[in-house]
């Protein structure tokens, strides 16, 4: 970023002699787990006490939190394509995102609800779709050297209006993806299901796979460590011998495999493909970087963790899910954006502020 | 102090200022001139004063907002709020034309309040030291939220023509010349003028190509970037006039709606590179008029009117890519 050009100033005695109190504020403000497990924690109780002073117009509780859970696939899903591309560096970010669960949503749409394919060979179909359209991405930035941003917007255009185009602007909701309405419905846990609230399917078949595959990837291969190696230093990683190319490729092909997988979630949840599903009004991309920015991944690259998506999904899930029951109506979804707007804008600042007073987060 | 805008050194020392027009700016009036030719030669009517005065009216907000932006991106920063601080502006704006306010109070009330959004955005960045496309991706939810709580559910019905000044009408022109379009190239020239030849216009490049380098040359970075944000939102509030002048008298909760995109996309297509340190507002005018002339061309053709977000797609991918080519073989040489 052009703005930060004093470099951050350590004072000596900063570690030496500190209180528990300061301590607890470093660890809050370094640790962005621990601060959104507090955020997370702070919110919940929040709305209980406002549940219990009777001023909610439903009842917030743990079935209720659980149930709005199934808001938090696709939402996490797509932070987690946006930490993968980020973390790559070089001013990383996709704001495709969107258009890919649109455009792929269609080929499923195709797929399963038109040409009645097996339900398998279509949602493989659909992520191998969503996967070669990250891949134009990923050539376009990677090879050819677009910024992410321009390449990105340009694929936004175009796979929105292919979307849209493709099926002459209407949706397909024919009887087979109507029934499949039936995969976002909740079920009781085995063994001790009877214990705690049911939970959304989607939660295990998508989310949960999606969550453990990318913590392998990111946390326990080579590829993980290449792709933190570019993102934190192109050049040194270059140096290195990395393959820096392919690895940045994969990265955005990867967020476009995924993106695939959250457009069969989206069309099971509106029971309908539907040509504008991720570009609709503010669209997907852009609460999706809200997601990953809230959870520590910083911007410049190399620096973000895929816990910090998670409970930042978790945090603005419940945070949303409690606002629709603070207000009647329309208002509800308008301070949804007030609070994604807040807490993001205050998530920015805390990073700048962490970083010029400890050096950075982890 | 020399600010220098291309990286090849010994090519540009000959010449500290680039060529008025470049040559990516001729290219673009050949592309644009292509496709009226396609028109004219498919539809006869194109090339007439009813097709060619609502074209210009259409570029003017997008070309307007463009010369702010295109300020920001050359000092390397971005402004994705602006689609939220429209709406903002305009419903704000009509409400008050409903309410019977005369248009220049009310041209000066969308400035102000344009201003002010500009203002915060510029505050964020220039003193928070956060990324700029993080902050305006938070002030656009903000500032979404304050335009529906403005709209409350409501559209806003009744404008009266009080802005048909700016409009498609015969109010709007002057020897056959749209008032919004001319008001468009007078601001670009000035500022074309303005980052071209004066010392204070020099410093958003020397800020976008390295910001450290230029606080030690002596530019007070942070007040040259909170000014661009600024310049930004008083454009978004002219540019909502044309807005409103352009639709019906009713004004719905869709208005502002991608044109933060729109925006951006005029920007570089016209060349000015998204890195930060090169641009010119002439080739932002020519890239919002190119993709308004294609969006216009489309409906003409008969075609589905959303093929022409795929053109724009396109256009941002030629565009950029023969000027990576260019610099890579600048490189290369």
């Amino acid at each position: 970023m052009t703005t930060t050009s004093a470099p951050p100033t350590k004072t000596p005695d900063d570690t030496t002699q500190e209180g528990l109190g300061a301590r607890a504020l470093r660890v809050l403000l370094t640790q962005r787990i621990a601060l959104l497990a507090v955020l997370i924690v702070v919110v919940v109780v929040w709305f209980f006490v406002l549940d219990a002073g009777g001023y909610l117009t439903a009842s917030y509780n743990f079935d209720y939190m659980s149930a709005s859970l199934i808001n938090a696939v696709p939402l996490a899903m797509l932070g987690l394509a946006e930490l993968l591309v980020i973390l790559s560096g070089r001013g990383g970010i996709d704001l495709s995102v969107g258009a890919i669960v649109s455009l792929s949503g269609m080929v499923f749409g195709f797929a399963y609800g038109e040409w009645g394919w097996p339900l398998w060979l279509a949602i493989v179909v659909t992520a191998l779709s969503g996967a070669l359209l990250g891949a134009v991405n990923g050539f376009l930035v990677a090879y050819v050297g677009f910024p992410a941003l321009i390449a990105t917007l340009a694929t936004f255009y175009a796979y929105k209006s292919l979307a849209i185009v493709i099926n002459d602007q209407s949706p397909i909701s024919t009887p087979p993806i109507q029934q499949l309405f039936s995969i976002t419905r909740s079920v009781e846990l085995p063994l001790f299901g009877q214990y705690v609230p049911d939970v959304p399917l989607g939660l295990f078949t998508f989310l949960l796979p999606t969550v453990v595959v990318v913590w392998v990837l990111l946390a326990r291969t080579t590829y993980g460590r290449r792709l933190y190696g570019i993102g934190t230093n192109d050049v040194a990683a270059r140096w290195a011998g990395l393959p820096v190319r392919g690895t940045r490729f994969k990265a955005y092909t990867y967020a476009g495999l995924i993106s695939g997988f959250v457009a069969v979630v989206t069309v099971a949840q509106f029971a309908s493909a539907r040509p504008d599903a991720g570009v609709s009004g503010n669209g997907m991309a852009l609460p999706a970087i809200t997601i990953a920015v809230l959870g520590g991944v910083a911007i410049t690259g190399g620096i973000g963790r895929v816990a910090g998506v998670v409970l930042a999904t978790l945090l603005i899930v419940w945070l949303n899910a409690g606002i629709l029951l603070a207000f009647v109506g329309n208002e509800g979804s308008q301070y949804q954006l007030l609070a994604l707007g807040a807490v993001l804008v205050f998530a920015a600042l805390l990073n700048g502020l962490t970083t010029r007073r400890y050096g950075g987060t982890t | 102090m020399t600010v220098t805008e291309e990286r090849a050194p010994v090519r540009s020392r000959s010449r500290i200022l680039p060529a008025p027009v470049t040559g990516q700016e001729l290219v673009l009036i050949g592309v644009i001139a292509v496709i009226w030719a396609v028109l004219a030669f498919r539809t006869p009517a194109f090339l007439t004063a009813g097709s060619i005065q609502p074209l210009l009216v259409a570029t003017a907000p997008i070309a307007l907002i463009g010369v702010g932006m295109t300020i920001v991106i050359i000092t390397g920063g971005i402004d994705v709020s602006v689609g939220g601080a429209i709406m903002v502006c305009s419903v704000l704006t009509a409400k008050q034309l409903v309410a019977g306010l005369s248009a220049p109070v009310a041209v000066l009330l969308a400035v102000v309040v344009g201003g002010v959004l500009g203002l915060v955005n510029g505050l964020l960045i220039a003193y928070g030291r956060v990324h700029a496309i993080i902050i305006t991706f938070g002030t656009a939810n903000l500032f979404l939220f304050l335009g529906l709580q403005l709209f409350g559910s409501r559209t806003v019905n009744g404008i009266p023509a009080t802005f048909e000044i700016f409009g498609r009408g015969d109010e709007g022109r002057t020897l056959g010349i749209p008032h919004a379009f001319a008001i468009t190239v007078l601001i670009t020239a000035l500022a074309w003028w303005y980052l071209r030849h004066t010392a204070g216009g020099r410093h958003f490049y020397a800020i976008g190509g390295d910001a450290h380098a230029a606080r030690l040359a002596g530019v007070r970075v942070q007040r040259r970037v909170l000014l661009a944000y600024l310049l930004t939102g008083l454009l978004v509030g002219l540019g909502s006039c044309f807005v409103i002048a352009q639709g019906t008298s009713t004004l719905d909760q869709s208005v502002g709606t991608g044109k933060e995109l729109a925006v951006i996309a005029a920007v570089v297509i016209g060349g000015t590179s998204i890195m930060g340190g090169r641009g010119s507002v002439l080739g932002t005018l020519l890239g919002a008029l190119l993709v308004q002339s294609v969006t216009s061309g489309v409906t003409q053709l008969g075609w589905s009117s959303q093929l022409s977000d795929l053109f724009v797609g396109v256009f941002i991918v030629v565009a950029v890519g023969t000027d990576l080519l260019r610099a890579r073989t600048r490189r290369t040489r």
